[in-house]
């Protein structure tokens, strides 16, 4: 699985440090394949913005190597890279009117005029801001910059492009209409694309594949559905979607199944994914929608009385808080249907849930 | 822990990972991190920051340079002159030496007179004693001529008789009383040795009045001489009520501009502007035409009967303070207009609906917010007026003139560099004490114009 | 905009008399520079309303070919030449000083930033002699390089100051935006940082201009008759004799100083609007 030849960049054990005594960005190694739409995400200060300027060549490199389609970057300029960027504030040029910024990276490579109106209007029509080439980026909206800013990065065909919170400025609606535009373009240019970003939701919409950043070191590199079904430790299953969390300690280790004494009382059966030996402490991640009140008897044999605490109506779906296992904020997720159970803040209920969807992970 | 997790489906990528960060990932070790040459990362960063850093101050130092050589050193160099002392030394230079050896009690020794006869003969010969008797004079009136008229006698009696004639005989004193009974004074001697040494506290002194007597003790100088204090107080004085005065007129203007509307209040800053970029000597020059006695202010109040004959309205106290505001009242509304800008109006409607009645929401809302701009505006006008030197000399009258008027009347009229140097010390210190508040305050980096 | 109808009779009354008080206040402001250019028309040597005829006979003197004439033709070319070189020069020296200070932190910046603006903080007198002493001593004194070397520091400031400020304000992605879209750091200046900071710059030149052109201390002591600027030729008329003609010259420099205000204008509201700012 290894094969490198197809990867597009290469990061090669880069580290980066800025004050020379803690490292920002530890040790990285990772492959963007040719043509994937790969997400850097993790919480603010977790080094994907500064692997993402690495690669732009805007942060130097400390320790390590990066190379683009073979060729190490060490000693090439951002401007000599030929690498495509969207800022997170757009950094469109306001002296500039939406044609002149998007022929600007034409003109620094030389391009002839007739190549650069054809190619200038091509971008255009992709964003669907045909039209709007005489205006200042003072004079459209954030949505529009936004657009201009995309075509500007793909105008001079780049084969890799980096976004850094391109969308973060932008209202919900309009986020979620160009998270979709953006994967569109995506698919219709086939240009590699390294997207950095803090919402998950936005990463799991968009990507190919997503590396989850914390303290410098990619915590997990996995699909969308993979990240969010098996999170391989605490961080991932804490950062990617909701999660419940229960501790214990492993009372027995069998393949890839293990039994977990819960500190609130209790023993389950739950995936060993991330453990040490028995008696090792733990921490158990359930997704709340794995977990059934009431639950049939066959296939659920983890279960436990349970005290409901609160309940929150959400439209499609009920939110219950119970305590359970000496926890009072695990959470359940109970579909909205004619055949959900008639639920009252005080009753004490069965839930339960199947092993597989119980992990046992590290003890974040 | 986490291994290469397949993409799913979509893009034929299959690179894979092998981070190799630990489970729990712990802070890089405080020392431990090297580059692959071994160099401790801290040096190698050090030095790529040094190489930005350089670059920027190459950019700074041309104008550095310029300024320190254009600007910085000559002022210095001035300064220094306040505590230079070289003329005696120079046209009297065995005078000069022989005096400071001499303590100050009685009389100068013989052989000390005996070269201060030589050295006034031989300077009164090469025309050079006018400088040192110049200088004398600054300590007593009258030393100029006492000076001149000496080594005129000795040098008239040294043809005649001979400077071996001349200087024999065991009391040349007598032969100095001779000439002039001044020289019988000893305070004429101590003066000479005084002004003896090459570098001299005497001009820092007079520029605050005092003055060094016989047996070298700080002492206030006479009455009729001690001006220095009482123009520094002057000057101070009329910058204080200039200040007050720009303040009560500009905050309402401040305040007003900062209330209307946006279309209305660009107008009036406007308004505010052309005074601003007006020529300070185009200004008080149209001060001087409205005020004098056959301007227009005097034609207009006689036509209305406010008055029956010309009024003194220029060339005094009044003309000085009408035509100094005038030139620095944008300098006291501009910052407070910006600091006033920047207060939220919801505040003074919060205040209103607690309860506040508007005066009290003025005082205790408003007027709170706007200290910064009031105080940098103070500072600024105060400082700037501190400075004036053109308006008063043109608009005021003898007793108007300022710290600066002085400046420049030593340095030009009377061509007395030491104490031009030392009052523009004095002046330079009250300046640099206000800035530094100044400073403080508004940070030197934040000084907004227009 | 009127009183808001809600209010009190006490607070009606402060809102007009606010008004009232800042019109005098306006008038005071204005009035004086306003009165005085019809009275450089009068066509007799008299300072008051009514003027007794139009005259251009004043402008004559300062542009016929009488030896006065010559003089102030002189002044105003000496005027020009000073002005435009050192505002050249500060404009020059001041902009890199200034894209240099925001580019980097080091120890002793601030004071570095306090000799940088000193010009504007030390009193005249006090600059005037110090040149003019120093200046006497190289040779400098009498000289139209030694009034431009000094009025170049006194323009300095006013460069630095708006320069940066407009930096400070400058988006630094924009620069990463040109150099990744190609763009090598000398292409990146040109295009990019120099046009958006231009507005300040220029400001800035104009400030220094202004500075030069009304500047009258340093040209008192360091000037002979050979160098003498408009200012000064005003400054020896007003001391001997009040003319209409020194009316007429302050009319010239009022002209000037309204041309820069409304330059200054101009670029703000520019600016404003590049900025996507809806001018008010």
């Amino acid at each position: 699985m290894t094969t490198s030849n197809d990867a597009l960049v290469r990061f090669i054990d880069v580290q980066k440090t800025f004050d020379g005594e803690t490292l920002v960005v530890r040790n990285l190694n990772l492959d963007v394949a040719d043509g994937e739409f790969l997400t850097l995400l993790g919480p603010s200060g977790s080094g994907k913005t500064t692997t993402l300027l690495m690669l732009a060549g805007f942060e130097t490199v400390t320790h390590g190597d990066i190379l683009l389609a073979g060729k190490s970057l060490k000693s090439t300029p951002p401007h000599r890279r030929n690498i495509g960027m969207v800022f997170q504030n757009y950094a469109l040029f306001p002296h500039m009117t939406v044609e002149e910024n998007l022929a600007f990276p034409l003109e620094s490579r030389q391009a002839g005029k007739a190549e650069i109106a054809r190619k200038v209007g091509r971008a255009l029509e992709m964003v669907q801001l045909t039209g709007f080439e005489k205006r200042r980026p003072g004079q459209l909206s954030g949505g529009q910059q936004q657009r201009v800013a995309v075509a500007r990065a793909l105008v001079y065909e780049p084969r890799l492009v980096l976004m850094d919170e391109p969308l973060g400025a932008l209202d919900r609606q309009l986020r979620e209409n160009m998270q979709y535009e953006l994967k569109h373009i995506h698919e219709s240019v086939g240009v590699t694309i390294v997207y950095v970003t803090h919402d998950q939701g936005e990463a799991l919409t968009m990507s190919n594949r997503i590396a989850v950043f914390n303290d410098g070191a990619i915590q997990q590199l996995a699909s969308p559905s993979a990240l969010y079904e098996e999170p391989e430790n605490a961080f991932v299953a804490q950062f990617i979607g909701e999660n419940n969390r229960l501790t214990g300690v492993v009372k027995s280790v069998n393949g890839s199944e293990c039994m977990v004494a819960i500190d609130g009382g209790g023993e389950v059966a739950a995936a060993a994914i991330n453990i040490g030996g028995t008696g090792s402490r733990t921490t158990l991640s359930l997704r709340p929608e794995s977990v059934r009140i009431d639950p049939p008897a066959d296939g659920y044999p983890d279960r436990f009385e349970a005290r409901i605490e609160e309940i929150l109506y959400m439209g499609d779906h009920v939110r219950v808080r119970v305590d359970v296992c000496g926890h009072d904020d695990f959470i359940v997720k109970v579909p909205r249907s004619r055949e959900a159970p008639a639920l009252a803040v005080g009753q004490t209920r069965t839930i339960g849930w199947h092993p597989g969807d119980c992990r046992a992970l590290d003890v974040a | 822990m986490a291994t290469a997790s397949p993409p799913n489906g979509g893009a034929d990528a299959n690179g894979a990972t092998t981070p190799s960060a630990a489970t729990t990932p712990s802070a890089a070790d405080a020392n431990g991190v090297f580059t692959v040459d071994g160099v401790p990362l801290k040096i190698k960063l050090r030095r790529a920051e040094r190489w930005a850093r350089l670059r920027a101050i190459g950019l700074i130092v041309p104008l550095f340079l310029f300024l320190m050589v254009s600007f910085v050193l000559p002022i210095f160099t001035m300064l220094w002159r306040s505590v230079e002392n070289p003329e005696i030394g120079l046209v009297l230079p065995r005078t000069a030496a022989r005096m400071q050896a001499w303590d100050g009690r009685g009389f100068p020794p013989n052989e000390t007179l005996a070269v201060v006869v030589e050295e006034f003969v031989a300077a009164a010969g090469d025309r050079t004693i006018g400088k040192a008797a110049k200088r004398l004079n600054y300590h007593v009136a009258g030393y100029r001529s006492l000076t001149m008229k000496t080594a005129r006698r000795l040098e008239r009696a040294a043809k005649q008789q001979g400077m071996e004639a001349l200087l024999a005989g065991p009391d040349l004193i007598e032969r100095f009383k001779g000439i002039d009974a001044r020289w019988g004074e000893r305070r004429f001697w101590t003066i000479l040795k005084q002004a003896s040494p090459p570098h001299t506290a005497f001009y820092l002194l007079q520029s605050v009045d005092r003055d060094f007597d016989e047996d070298e003790n700080v002492v206030k100088v006479g009455e009729h001489r001690a001006i220095h204090v009482d123009i520094l107080g002057r000057t101070v004085f009329i910058s204080v009520n200039v200040t007050i005065l720009c303040l009560l007129l500009g905050y309402p203007i401040a305040y007003l501009l900062a209330t209307l509307p946006t279309r209305q209040s660009n107008v009036l800053i406007l308004l505010l502007l052309l005074p601003f970029w007006t020529s300070l000597l185009v200004r008080t020059t149209a001060w001087l035409v409205l005020l004098q006695n056959e301007g227009l202010v005097n034609d207009l109040a006689i036509t209305v009967g406010f008055w029956d004959d010309p009024v003194q309205l220029v060339r005094n106290r009044l003309g000085v303070y009408v035509a100094m505001v005038h030139i620095l009242l944008p300098f006291m509304v501009l910052p407070m207009f910006s600091v006033m800008k920047g207060i939220d109006p919801y505040h003074l409607r919060a205040a209103a609906s607690l309860g506040a009645n508007p005066l009290r929401a003025f005082l205790r809302v408003y007027l709170p917010q706007t200290i910064p701009g009031v105080g940098a505006g103070v500072l600024l006008v105060f400082i700037l007026s501190l400075g004036y030197y053109i308006t008063p000399a043109l608009v005021g009258g003898p007793r108007d003139q300022m710290l600066s008027y002085f400046i420049a009347f030593h340095a030009n009229t009377t061509v007395n560099w030491g104490m031009a140097a030392a009052l523009s010390l004095v002046l330079m210190c009250c300046v640099a004490v206000f800035f530094a508040m100044y400073q403080r305050l508004v940070g030197v980096g934040n000084v907004k114009l227009g | 905009m009127a009183a808001p109808p809600y209010a009190t009779p006490l607070q009606k009354s402060w809102y007009y008399a606010l008004r009232v008080i800042c019109g005098l206040i306006f008038f005071f402001l204005i009035a004086p520079i306003v009165v005085i250019i019809p009275l450089s028309f009068n066509s007799v040597p008299f300072f008051t309303y009514p003027m007794e005829g139009f005259s251009m006979r004043w402008y004559e003197e300062i542009f016929g070919d009488s030896p006065q004439s010559l003089l102030w033709q002189r002044s105003i070319v000496n005027s020009v030449v000073i002005a435009i070189c050192s505002t050249a020069l500060a404009t020059v020296l001041g902009t890199m000083a200034a894209l240099g200070l925001t580019r980097a932190e080091f120890p002793g910046k601030s004071l570095v930033m306090a000799v940088l603006i000193s010009p504007i903080i030390v009193p005249i007198v006090v600059i005037a002699i110090g040149v003019f002493y120093f200046y006497a001593k190289i040779g400098l004194a009498s000289t139209l390089t030694g009034i431009i070397l000094a009025h170049t520091a006194l323009g300095v400031p006013f460069v630095v100051i708006t320069v940066a400020a407009t930096l400070q304000g400058f988006d630094h992605n924009l620069v990463r935006a040109g150099a990744i879209l190609g763009a090598g750091p000398l292409r990146v200046f040109r295009k990019v940082t120099l046009p958006i900071i231009t507005p300040g710059v220029v400001s800035g030149a104009l400030f220094a201009f202004a500075a030069s052109w009304d500047e009258i201390v340093v040209v008192l002591f360091l000037a002979s008759t050979e160098q003498h600027t408009v200012p000064r030729r005003m400054w020896s008329g007003i001391r001997e004799l009040l003319s209409p003609t020194i009316i007429a010259a302050a009319t010239l420099l009022v002209i000037v100083s309204i041309a820069l205000m409304f330059t200054m204008e101009a670029l703000r509201r520019r600016g404003e609007r590049l900025r996507g700012i809806s001018p008010g």
